[in-house]
């Protein structure tokens, strides 16, 4: 005990020693205070390095008691393939982010009764106290706003799709629709960050992150987790997406995503300045490794060793990337199925091509933002652009996928952050209508590796409103992903400030079995 | 010579006085009665009074009470070695033991003859447990002669059968309750192959039928514990298609084309209170839709063998086989790391677990990948279930090492210049069950004999010469089952 010299009525401050934490704490607590054992770790890194940069990366691996104890100062963790707990039944994964809440009574959830309700109130003893956001908790009612559009049963499993998916109806049978998706954020950064990362506030590694961290690559010259971004229409009210969506939180941030930008050069300052040519490049990252080195072993801070990992994946981006992105070689048949809009970059439909192209290529992660579908008002006019601009892309991709070969171990999810209120925002008006922020149900689906492919699982409620049967809260949901992974969630841990962290959180979560092949 | 010795010592165990003859003779009087139980009371499968059926449930309770006697029996006459105080306890605890047995099988027998079960594992259970009790019965009068020190072997023998005959009479009252499976069920795969396979009701005959795929899964899930070869309540089995048409002791269960006439719908549709509801004793109800297919499938004539049903669509998943284990490859570890990171390729475990086996994944250096890199691997062949070789640069010479890759579940060809010359060579790998040959120059002719590979379920042929025509139309995924 020692007296803080700021502190006049407390005489002592407590010591890390004298807290009650675990012994392991203590000693890392000690290890980082001794001056002796800081140098003599720099001295035996240093040592490593220099070990590492002659036998090359690979000599190091292949000798387990030198990889187990330098685990975290090698330089890139990413680049190796790790083997889940149990055989996987997906390799990697393509998530269609419909990011603003797409509605999913007027696009999945088919409410044949809502029609006859028509401008009546919904009944308190449905909303249930449920919280208002603050556009629609000023309205003195709250009218039920049935779908404009048409449902048909579609496919062998004649399930239920609005006239809106005419493509999307047309893999039904390939799907495992889940109409009890809930989520507990009513607001879109919120709701977003814990769809994504399990948890509201930022900070937290995404699941893409996470299965980086789990699997490894499969492709050294790709990154492992890739990000698409879909051009905005100035006519849809498109909520913003940040990098914190594909962040890789307390995770090394060599997991994190890689962003392809829609339009100019995919990745910003990949390529080579105008004069540098390729050798010129390479002994220039050849120095600033070295450098990058000698900060690490002076303050073995390990995002130093990202830093250098990031470096050398960007040399080798710069002939994987335009090679990914050139699709002069895709043949009619791709273009006929994509449609004419996946000519234009930065398109839905083109986005879901790269992404083809990337799960042929070994991507683990493929995320495809998709913004727009915060339809507050005039649903009747914006949704149709929507579903336009979205539909044929699902649709070519899952089938693309399935005539390749590809879908039995690619796992494509198609979710939002929440869904929308069956009772109109503003005014309702005979052929027009809003609809708010939904948290207690909302639909997704996914297909491919792992999932039971035609069914519909859950079901809502005659409002559309709440879930009567088989909830799949979003942390089931992404334990259900990772399960399809090869992990259980409960026991894929990362330890930080004190937590084994997981994706799913502390509140009990399941796998749900009802959606697995 | 020990023979001689045993008959002789057995001859010294006839008692010599008045008491002990009476003792015989009582216990030869009591086993004849245990023996003719069954012939005068038959197990006709027909419930009896509710009186019986209520003490005779008790039967699974008191059943432990004779098994601990019995298991305590050998512990004390080995302790009374050292300890003559538990030799005296010993000769208490079999005389409990014979009253515990012949308590047990009046519970028991009340139960079968109350509740009308009859059936092969009913008849097994309580013939040993007849057995069992005239056999403590033997040990109650061998044992004085034995503590006497008079004749030395008969009881230690007499008492190791009787433990024996316990373990598998309980084996056999335990699968009556939970089921044959019941043991074996969580045992892991490499033991199961050991035991015997389930019986199912489904033959060659009706393979394939709704029947098989649909009716007979719910009655084997529900039904075949009491409804079963092993145990038979009211006479009705339901393990197979001629039994389930023959009926019970109240006769046929299922009336061709009458759902409302057959008993059997009857008694599943009942409210779930009534005494005759089935699945009875607080078993889980029949979900609403398998009481629908058994509906219709009773309505559309109770055929062994129709395959669908009008009205009826179910979606089927494909089931697979069951995987086999890979060889652990783990001492092999150094080589493989040495192999993959002079070629560049990865060779990764597909889990933690060796017996799942490697990937082959070749992307990072597809397009130098050829026939000489391919070659260099095979010695690890065998552990490798899954090879990823798109668009690498491998030809038809390389189905011949391909063909030595025992364990392949998945071969990915995808775009590589293969023609298909030489596919037969996969003929041996019983275990594939994808292959992805789009984008190649394959024809049908070439991919035909593919045919015959039973467990190939998913062949990809898009973008090949041997693309079925229909699936030119984009709406038609290529994915297809070749058998």
């Amino acid at each position: 005990m020692k007296q803080h010299p700021f502190c006049t009525d407390c005489e002592q401050i407590p010591q890390v020693m004298d807290l009650p934490i675990a012994e392991s704490v203590k000693q890392q607590w000690a290890e980082l205070e001794t001056r002796r054992n800081f140098l003599g770790r720099s001295g035996k890194v240093l040592g490593w390095a220099a070990l590492a940069s002659l036998m090359g990366e690979r000599g190091l691996r292949s000798e387990p008691t030198a990889t187990s104890t330098t685990a975290q100062h090698k330089t890139s963790s990413a680049g190796e393939f790790k083997p889940p707990p149990f055989a996987p039944k997906a390799k990697r994964a393509i998530y269609l982010f419909m990011s603003g809440g797409p509605p999913q009574m007027d696009l999945f959830d088919y409410k044949p009764g809502l029609p006859a309700l028509y401008n009546k109130d919904l009944p308190d003893s449905v909303r249930g106290g449920q919280q208002l956001t603050g556009m629609s908790s000023g309205q003195a009612r709250f009218p039920i706003a049935p779908s404009h559009w048409q449902f048909k049963r579609r496919g062998k499993t004649g399930t239920w799709i609005s006239e809106l998916l005419p493509y999307t109806g047309q893999i039904v049978d390939d799907l495992t629709i889940i109409k009890s998706t809930n989520t507990d954020a009513i607001n879109h950064e919120p709701a977003i960050m814990l769809m994504n990362t399990g948890n509201m506030n930022a900070g937290k590694p995404c699941l893409g992150s996470w299965l980086s961290y789990g699997l490894g690559s499969m492709n050294d010259n790709l990154p492992t987790f890739m990000v698409l971004q879909t051009k905005t229409n100035p006519k849809q009210n498109n909520q913003p997406v940040s990098s914190r969506l594909w962040s890789s939180g307390y995770l090394s941030s060599e997991y994190a995503g890689v962003g392809l930008r829609s339009d100019g050069d995919p990745v910003l300052y990949l390529s080579d300045p105008n004069g540098v040519d390729h050798v010129v490049r390479r002994n220039m990252l050849d120095a600033v490794e070295a450098i990058n080195r000698q900060t690490f072993a002076e303050l073995g801070d390990p995002e130093t060793n990202s830093r250098i990992a990031e470096y050398e994946m960007a040399f080798r981006m710069q002939t994987s990337v335009p090679e990914l992105v050139d699709l002069s070689k895709e043949p009619q048949s791709t273009w006929d199925l994509y449609g004419p809009d996946a000519r234009e970059p930065g398109t839905f439909a083109h986005n879901c091509l790269l992404a083809r192209r990337m799960a042929e290529r070994g991507v683990r992660f493929t995320q495809i933002y998709k913004r727009g579908w915060d339809v507050h008002v005039n649903v009747t006019g914006i949704l149709p652009i929507l579903c336009q601009e979205t539909d044929r892309g699902c649709y070519a991709l899952v089938t693309d996928l399935k005539r390749r070969g590809l879908l039995d171990d690619t796992l494509v999810v198609w979710a939002g952050e929440f869904g929308r209120t069956v009772y109109s925002q503003g005014g309702l008006t005979a052929d027009n209508y809003g609809r708010d922020h939904h948290p207690r149900c909302f639909t997704s689906w996914m297909a491919g590796g792992g999932v039971r492919a035609g069914i519909t699982y859950g079901e809502t409620d005659d409002y559309c409103y709440n879930v009567v049967k088989d909830p799949v809260p979003v942390r089931d949901f992404n334990a259900t992903i990772l399960h399809c992974f090869g992990f259980d969630h409960n026991k894929f841990t990362y330890q930080s400030q004190g937590l084994d962290q997981k994706l799913t959180g502390t509140t009990p979560a399941s796998v749900v079995q009802g959606l697995l092949a | 010579m020990f023979v001689n010795r045993l008959a002789s010592s057995a001859a010294r165990c006839i008692p010599k006085n008045k008491e002990t003859r009476a003792a015989w003779i009582t216990s030869l009087l009591l086993s004849i009665g245990l023996l003719l139980l069954p012939h005068v009371f038959k197990l006709d499968g027909r419930q009896h009074a509710n009186w019986q059926q209520f003490l005779g449930r008790f039967h699974p309770l008191a059943v432990h009470l004779p098994i601990g006697f019995l298991v305590l029996l050998p512990l004390l006459e080995i302790g009374g070695a050292f300890r003559f105080a538990l030799r005296e306890t010993a000769g208490f605890v079999l005389g409990l033991a014979l009253a515990a047995c012949l308590g047990s099988i009046a519970l028991g027998y009340l139960l079968a003859y109350g509740s009308g079960d009859s059936g092969a594992g009913v008849t097994r259970h309580m013939w040993g447990g007849i057995t069992l009790s005239i056999g403590v019965l033997i040990c109650v009068l061998a044992r004085p002669s034995w503590s006497s020190g008079e004749v030395p072997h008969v009881y230690p023998i007499l008492l190791t059968a009787v433990l024996l005959t316990l373990v598998w009479t309980a084996h056999q009252g335990g699968s009556l309750t939970h089921g044959t499976d019941y043991l074996t069920e969580y045992m892991p795969a490499p033991l199961k192959r050991w035991t015997k396979s389930h019986v199912s009701g489904v033959d060659a005959s009706n393979a394939g039928s709704f029947y098989a795929r649909h009716i007979h899964p719910v009655f084997d899930a529900n039904c075949v514990a009491c409804h079963g070869e092993s145990k038979t309540r009211g006479g009705l089995r339901l393990d197979s298609y001629d039994w389930l048409m023959k009926g019970g002791k109240d006769g046929a269960v299922i009336v061709d084309g009458d759902p409302a006439k057959s008993l059997l719908l009857q008694r599943i549709t009942l409210p779930v209170n009534d005494n005759h509801y089935m699945p009875a004793e607080g078993k889980p109800p029949l979900e609403p839709e398998e009481i629908a297919w058994i509906r219709a499938w009773i309505q559309q004539g109770a055929s062994p063998s129709i395959a669908n049903l009008d009205g009826i669509s179910i979606h089927e998943e494909h089931v697979a086989e069951p995987l086999q284990p890979v060889g652990d490859y783990s001492a092999l570890l150094p080589e493989i790391h040495q192999i993959d990171g002079a070629q560049g390729v990865k060779i990764v475990p597909v889990s933690s677990k060796p017996s799942d086996g490697l990937i082959l994944n070749t992307v990072d250096i597809a397009a130098h990948f050829d026939d000489a890199q391919l070659a260099k691997i095979q010695e690890f062949a065998p552990y490798i279930v899954e090879a990823d070789l798109a668009r690498t640069a491998v030809t038809d010479a390389s189905f011949d090492t391909l063909g030595k890759f025992t364990h392949l579940r998945a071969l990915d060809l995808a775009g590589t210049a293969v023609t298909g010359a030489g596919l037969t060579k996969l003929a041996g790998l019983t275990q594939l069950t994808y292959l992805n040959l789009s984008g190649t120059k394959v024809t049908s002719a070439a991919v035909a004999p593919l045919g015959s590979m039973k467990n190939l379920h998913h062949l990809y042929l898009f973008n090949s010469p041997a693309e079925p025509a229909s699936a030119m139309n984009a709406m038609q995924p290529i994915a297809r089952n070749v058998q």
